[in-house]
């Protein structure tokens, strides 16, 4: 529980109010079962019905966790974008608790796709790691999103949080596709760049059904965690209002 | 060869339960935990505003 | 006229900042030093191969100059800090841009100066042929410069203020810095060899688009960081 500065008072009962009025929400449990079953579903029908590839055999059915998985990290950082800019715009402080919930869950799925990554390449390719402009640019955006939620978690007043990370979650997003370009420069100057993602038209709806069964999953994480962001913040605003009633 | 594709398939889809279920695990807990928070602070708040 | 007033706050921010940290000394001395420090380790982790050293002198450099460059911006909001000196700075009258102007100019004299000790002592110690062209690989140096202490200057102004800021500002800049790594690297070796296909153009052109959209976008951010 952070303590506001002083001086900031006026701010913070203005905050008060905002979340006393709107009671947090209570937390909806189908969203989890749906999506969780979705991707079950989705798992089972691409790996039962995709045909060994002729180059991968049966490798190819890594693509159906990985493919979502990297699709859903973009998809989260391009939620802190918006949003980050939307809580500079608007000063709203649920916009800047969604981009918060937004990060450390797309930072969850950039995580998985750079295991599952490593996981394709050591077969695929024989190595680990290769320093490919894809998968370079998303490691870097693994650093980016681990920079966003370490200034979230070393600051204490509510206020410099939230401008202070909407403004490093904008910067950061802005500087993703100069990385990307960047990388495959350097590498294509010297080596040719390996694109091992080429798809079978037969593997598409199978990746489609998965992405969407992801996609559910990635909002219902995105929602509960903002629930509960929603719940501290109303936790820690009613601290503040007792200490500063009672004392 | 395909044998040991299998293996890294089945690692695959082992990582992927993992971190989605570790990540629902975390979430659960962390929302028990505040939701337990707001509820007591909510009552001692009703509290003294009765007195 | 109110530009030649801004232009006054900037330039009086970055003297005091230039000349504290100058007249104290052991801020400059001890930076720099550092980077210094870090070109040995390195040559001596890589070495003692002649050619190995040569090859990896730019990445060297550029390495010595990020790790030491940290601890500069740090400092530049961390002396405001302690003194209790930022809130009376913000209450001054004026722009609020011409604070990070200010504190941007003064780091960017600073790392120069620092640049001037790291680059010939990684010339020296790595064996580094000059070419013809140094004017070029000067540039590029320059430019890459701009690029750290823009992102440095503007990532201190919230780190330093924050817990764990000794850890927080390379967590937040160094990923930043990506593309200035590559490009400057990669155009400083095409510059230091033949350029036999022609890249250096393109890096150098990647280096001034980082320069100028960072530039913007910090500008326009720092209002929002700096009033929190």
């Amino acid at each position: 529980m952070s303590l506001k500065r002083e001086g900031k008072l006026t701010s913070s009962t203005d905050h008060l109010r905002d979340t006393q009025a709107a009671r947090p929400p209570r937390t909806s449990n189908w969203l989890a079962f749906v999506s969780f079953a979705a991707v079950i579903a989705a798992q089972a029908y691409a790996i039962l019905t995709s045909p060994a590839d002729a180059d991968m055999g049966h490798l190819q059915k890594i693509m159906y966790v990985h493919v979502p998985a990297a699709w859903m990290t973009f998809l989260s950082f391009f939620v802190v974008l918006v949003f980050s800019v939307r809580y500079l715009w608007r000063r709203q402080e649920n916009d800047d608790l969604i981009a918060a919930s937004a990060a450390e869950v797309g930072a969850t799925f950039n995580g998985l796709t750079l295991m599952l990554g490593m996981i394709w390449g050591r077969p695929a390719w024989g190595v680990w790691w290769v320093w490919d402009a894809r998968l370079t640019s998303t490691l870097v955006l693994f650093l980016i999103f681990v920079g966003y939620l370490a200034l979230r978690a070393f600051t204490e007043d509510a206020q410099q949080k939230a401008q202070w990370s909407a403004a490093v979650g904008a910067i950061g997003a802005l500087n993703v596709p100069i990385v990307y370009m960047s990388v495959k420069w350097w590498r294509t100057l010297h080596q040719p760049p390996s694109s091992p993602e080429t798809l079978d038209p037969a593997y598409t709806l199978g990746l489609r059904i998965n992405a969407i069964a992801m996609l559910l999953v990635l909002i219902y994480f995105i929602r509960r965690r903002y629930e509960i962001a929603r719940l501290e913040r109303a936790v820690e605003h009613m601290a503040e209002a007792a200490a500063m009633g009672g004392g | 060869m395909d044998a040991s594709n299998i293996t890294f398939i089945i690692a695959a889809y082992t990582v992927t339960w993992i971190v989605l279920l570790g990540y629902l695990l975390r979430l659960v807990r962390k929302g028990g935990r505040a939701r337990a928070d707001y509820e007591r602070m909510a009552q001692q708040r009703s509290g003294e505003k009765s007195q | 006229m109110a530009w030649q007033d801004d232009w006054r706050r900037v330039r009086a921010i970055a003297r005091k900042d230039v000349t504290t940290e100058l007249r104290a000394k052991a801020g400059f001395n001890s930076v720099a030093s550092l980077g210094v420090t870090i070109l040995v380790l390195l040559g001596l982790a890589l070495g003692p191969d002649a050619e190995a050293l040569r090859n990896a002198a730019v990445g060297a450099v550029w390495l010595a100059t990020l790790f030491s460059g940290v601890l500069a911006f740090n400092r530049s909001f961390q002396v405001e800090l302690e003194s209790g000196a930022l809130e009376p700075l913000l209450l001054y009258p004026g722009p609020r841009w011409t604070i990070f102007a200010g504190k941007l100019l003064g780091n960017l004299i600073f790392l120069t100066l620092m640049v001037a000790i790291v680059v010939p002592a990684g010339v020296v110690l790595f064996g580094v042929q000059i070419p013809a062209r140094w004017p070029s690989l000067l540039g590029v140096l320059a430019l890459g410069v701009v690029g750290l202490v823009v992102l440095g200057t503007f990532y201190a102004s919230m780190a330093s203020r924050s817990r764990a800021r000794e850890v927080l500002l390379p967590l937040l800049l160094f990923p930043m810095l990506v593309p200035v790594l590559l490009a400057a690297t990669t155009a400083s070796k095409a510059l230091l060899g033949a350029d036999v296909m022609h890249e250096a153009g393109a890096w150098i052109r990647l280096l001034v688009a980082y320069d100028l959209v960072f530039l913007t976008a910090t500008f326009i951010a720092f209002e929002h960081v700096i009033e929190a």
